[in-house]
């Protein structure tokens, strides 16, 4: 299984100078599966354009003759590439978009439907040359044929989004983000007027099975591609409930759960190279992460599991 | 007077449709809009406005049930619910259902008032809650069986709404003629407000212990053994909410014989009941002022 980071950066697309190295399209992966021959992308963020360039380019017609996109989630940084992916405007080409349902279960082609209409953009979904399927994901098990075992499991973040876990033959990739550690949202200060005992009390209990559920979700992972906008000091100052992850954090519950290598990603449009590079050399060192490969995700770069 | 009740599957139809479409309570709506605006509500806020509405509450299991379904077990609790979906997500939800506007409050309510049925829906909720704390069931497990009170009569919304005046005849009927209020409903609808929560609770996944307590609430013999516990206590409370009077939902006469036969049945002693119906007056009170219902 081949896997290629076509955009890596979080929230909003950053171009500039300060992120040539990383990169600042919006997450879009590409799984080559060799044999039998397969594409599956996970997200249309902005770098999902590349990619839709790079099979036309490449006069790869078979590749955009059936393809499967994967939507974590439908929130704009996620989506906004699907519009300017060359592939889709292609009468040959045949597409399933997966994706989660919003919290009023509107159908995922409803709301993806939103974008390409003509007050954003010129041509309408219904415009669109390609054939798609449309399928809304929930939490479970699906068999993908070919051996491509899916399972989706709901991540914490403010809009129902889904983790990805592909298991092929031996070997097992995942995504988790957008999301942050689950926690007990309901007060636990017992001089709080609103202070409930049982409240807080069963609110640590599911927060503390959330996570032990998220941790089984990418247990034994050859590879997870995590969230890790934030440092655990960003985190903890104002950015809770944003849905995103500190990187302690995540290279901690990685660790418990035995995930094999560990890709960082949804990088903060404010961070630069350098400071990546910084936090790199923090958090990826051989000598704090073990035998564990830990790197921050590169808008480009491939890894073969 | 003899009704001949119009086209059964057209009648289901429009339940549908109205299932669909329910809305939160206008009781609790304005509190719903002013606690989900507000970003900085907290957590305790929107899960004490959210378990005072019956549509929201239920509303918010659905979602937690119908996207979840790889769970195991349904989830009944509101608390986890929260922590799972978070409170943006909750919030936006409940406001979504908080604007619908097909339930136009007590204009459409000829049979009984929407403060009536809230009071008598939350009511219901309160004393089962109580008598699951009586019975020594753990916290966890008591805020089921105020869930599984406060959702029990769902089904006569959309009974109410799609069918204002017969609605209101039933209710006359039932009091007039002591007549069950189901066999009134029945007689005169062709369904009963059972039936139509029953539907509610499995198109809305709720799990099999809300599916039986909504259809079995009047019949609790009738639940399968598993949920039989909850449906009598839930039944019970039923009929203390009807006995003291608080709210009501259409159907105001208490039956004395299942009363002590529910008592019996719940393993609770009926002298006890009073000692905590002040704790009662004083829960429902205390959502009164929450929803700044004692100032209307």
């Amino acid at each position: 299984m081949m896997i290629k980071f076509w955009g890596v950066r979080g929230s909003i697309p950053s171009p500039g100078p300060n992120t040539v190295k990383y990169g600042g399209n919006t997450l879009c992966l590409e799984l080559r599966l060799q044999d039998p021959d397969r594409l599956i992308i996970i997200d249309a963020g902005s770098g999902i354009r590349e990619l839709g360039d790079s099979l036309s380019f490449n006069g790869g017609a078979k590749d955009h003759l059936n393809t499967e996109i994967f939507l974590t989630h439908t929130h704009l940084d996620h989506i906004l590439g699907l519009p300017f992916f060359a592939p889709i405007h292609d009468p040959e080409t045949r597409l399933k978009i997966y994706g989660p349902v919003t919290c009023e279960e509107d159908p995922l082609e409803e709301v993806l439907g939103g974008q390409l209409s003509y007050r954003y953009f010129p041509v309408r979904q219904h415009e669109l040359g390609a054939r798609i399927e449309y399928i809304d994901l929930k939490e479970g098990k699906y068999d993908l044929g070919q051996g491509v075992t899916l399972i989706t499991k709901y991540l914490n973040h403010p809009l129902l989004a889904l983790g990805y876990r592909l298991e092929y033959g031996d070997k097992t990739v995942c995504t988790a983000y957008d999301t942050e550690p689950f926690y007990n949202v309901f007060c636990t200060d017992p001089c709080d007027p609103s202070y409930d005992e049982v409240l807080a009390s069963e609110g640590d209990w599911a927060a503390r099975d959330e996570n032990r559920r998220m941790e089984e979700f990418f247990k034994d992972a050859d590879l997870l591609i995590h969230d890790g906008q934030y440092t655990q000091a960003e985190y903890d100052s104002g950015k809770r409930g944003w849905g995103h992850s500190p990187i302690e954090h995540v290279l901690a519950a990685a660790g418990r759960a035995n995930a094999k290598r560990l890709a960082i990603c949804h990088h903060d449009p404010l961070r630069t190279d350098s400071q990546l590079d910084e936090l790199s050399h923090l958090f990826c060192n051989p000598g704090i992460a073990g035998d564990k490969v830990i790197f921050f995700a590169r808008e480009g770069q491939e890894v073969e599991i | 007077m003899n009704h001949v009740y119009p086209n059964r599957e057209l009648h289901l139809k429009r339940i549908q449709v109205a299932i669909a479409k329910m809305p939160s309570l206008s009781t609790t709506v304005v509190k719903v809009l002013e606690t989900c605006n507000d970003p900085r509500a907290s957590a305790n806020q929107l899960k004490q406005v959210i378990s005072l509405d019956p549509v929201l509450t239920g509303r918010v299991l659905k979602l937690i049930n119908s996207a979840y379904f790889a769970l195991g077990q349904p989830i009944t609790s509101l608390t986890r619910a929260i922590i799972m979906l978070g409170v943006n997500t909750v919030k936006n939800l409940a406001l979504s259902f908080a604007i619908l506007k097909n339930m136009k409050g007590s204009g459409t309510f000829h049979a009984f008032s929407t403060d009536q049925f809230w009071l008598h829906c939350l009511g219901v909720g309160v004393v089962a809650k109580s008598l699951a704390a009586v019975k020594g069931l753990l916290p966890a497990e008591q805020e089921a069986y105020f869930v599984a009170g406060l959702l029990h009569d769902l089904g006569k919304l959309p009974l109410n709404n799609q069918f204002p005046d017969e609605y209101f005849q039933v209710c006359q009927s039932a009091g007039k003629k002591r007549d069950p209020f189901q066999h009134a409903e029945d007689r005169l609808l062709g369904i009963d407000h059972c039936k139509v929560g029953a539907m509610i609770a499995r198109r809305w996944r709720l799990g099999v212990a809300l599916v039986e307590t909504m259809s079995h609430h009047h019949q609790p013999d009738d639940a399968t053994e598993t949920s039989r516990d909850l449906v009598s206590t839930i039944s019970l409370a039923n009929q203390i909410a009807i006995e003291l009077n608080i709210g009501t939902a259409g159907d105001f006469t208490s039956d004395h014989a299942m009363l002590d036969l529910l008592t019996d049945k719940v393993g609770v002693d009926y002298s006890k009941l009073s000692d905590f119906r002040e704790s009662i007056s004083r829960e429902i009170e205390k959502a009164k002022i929450f929803l700044e219902i004692v100032q209307k």
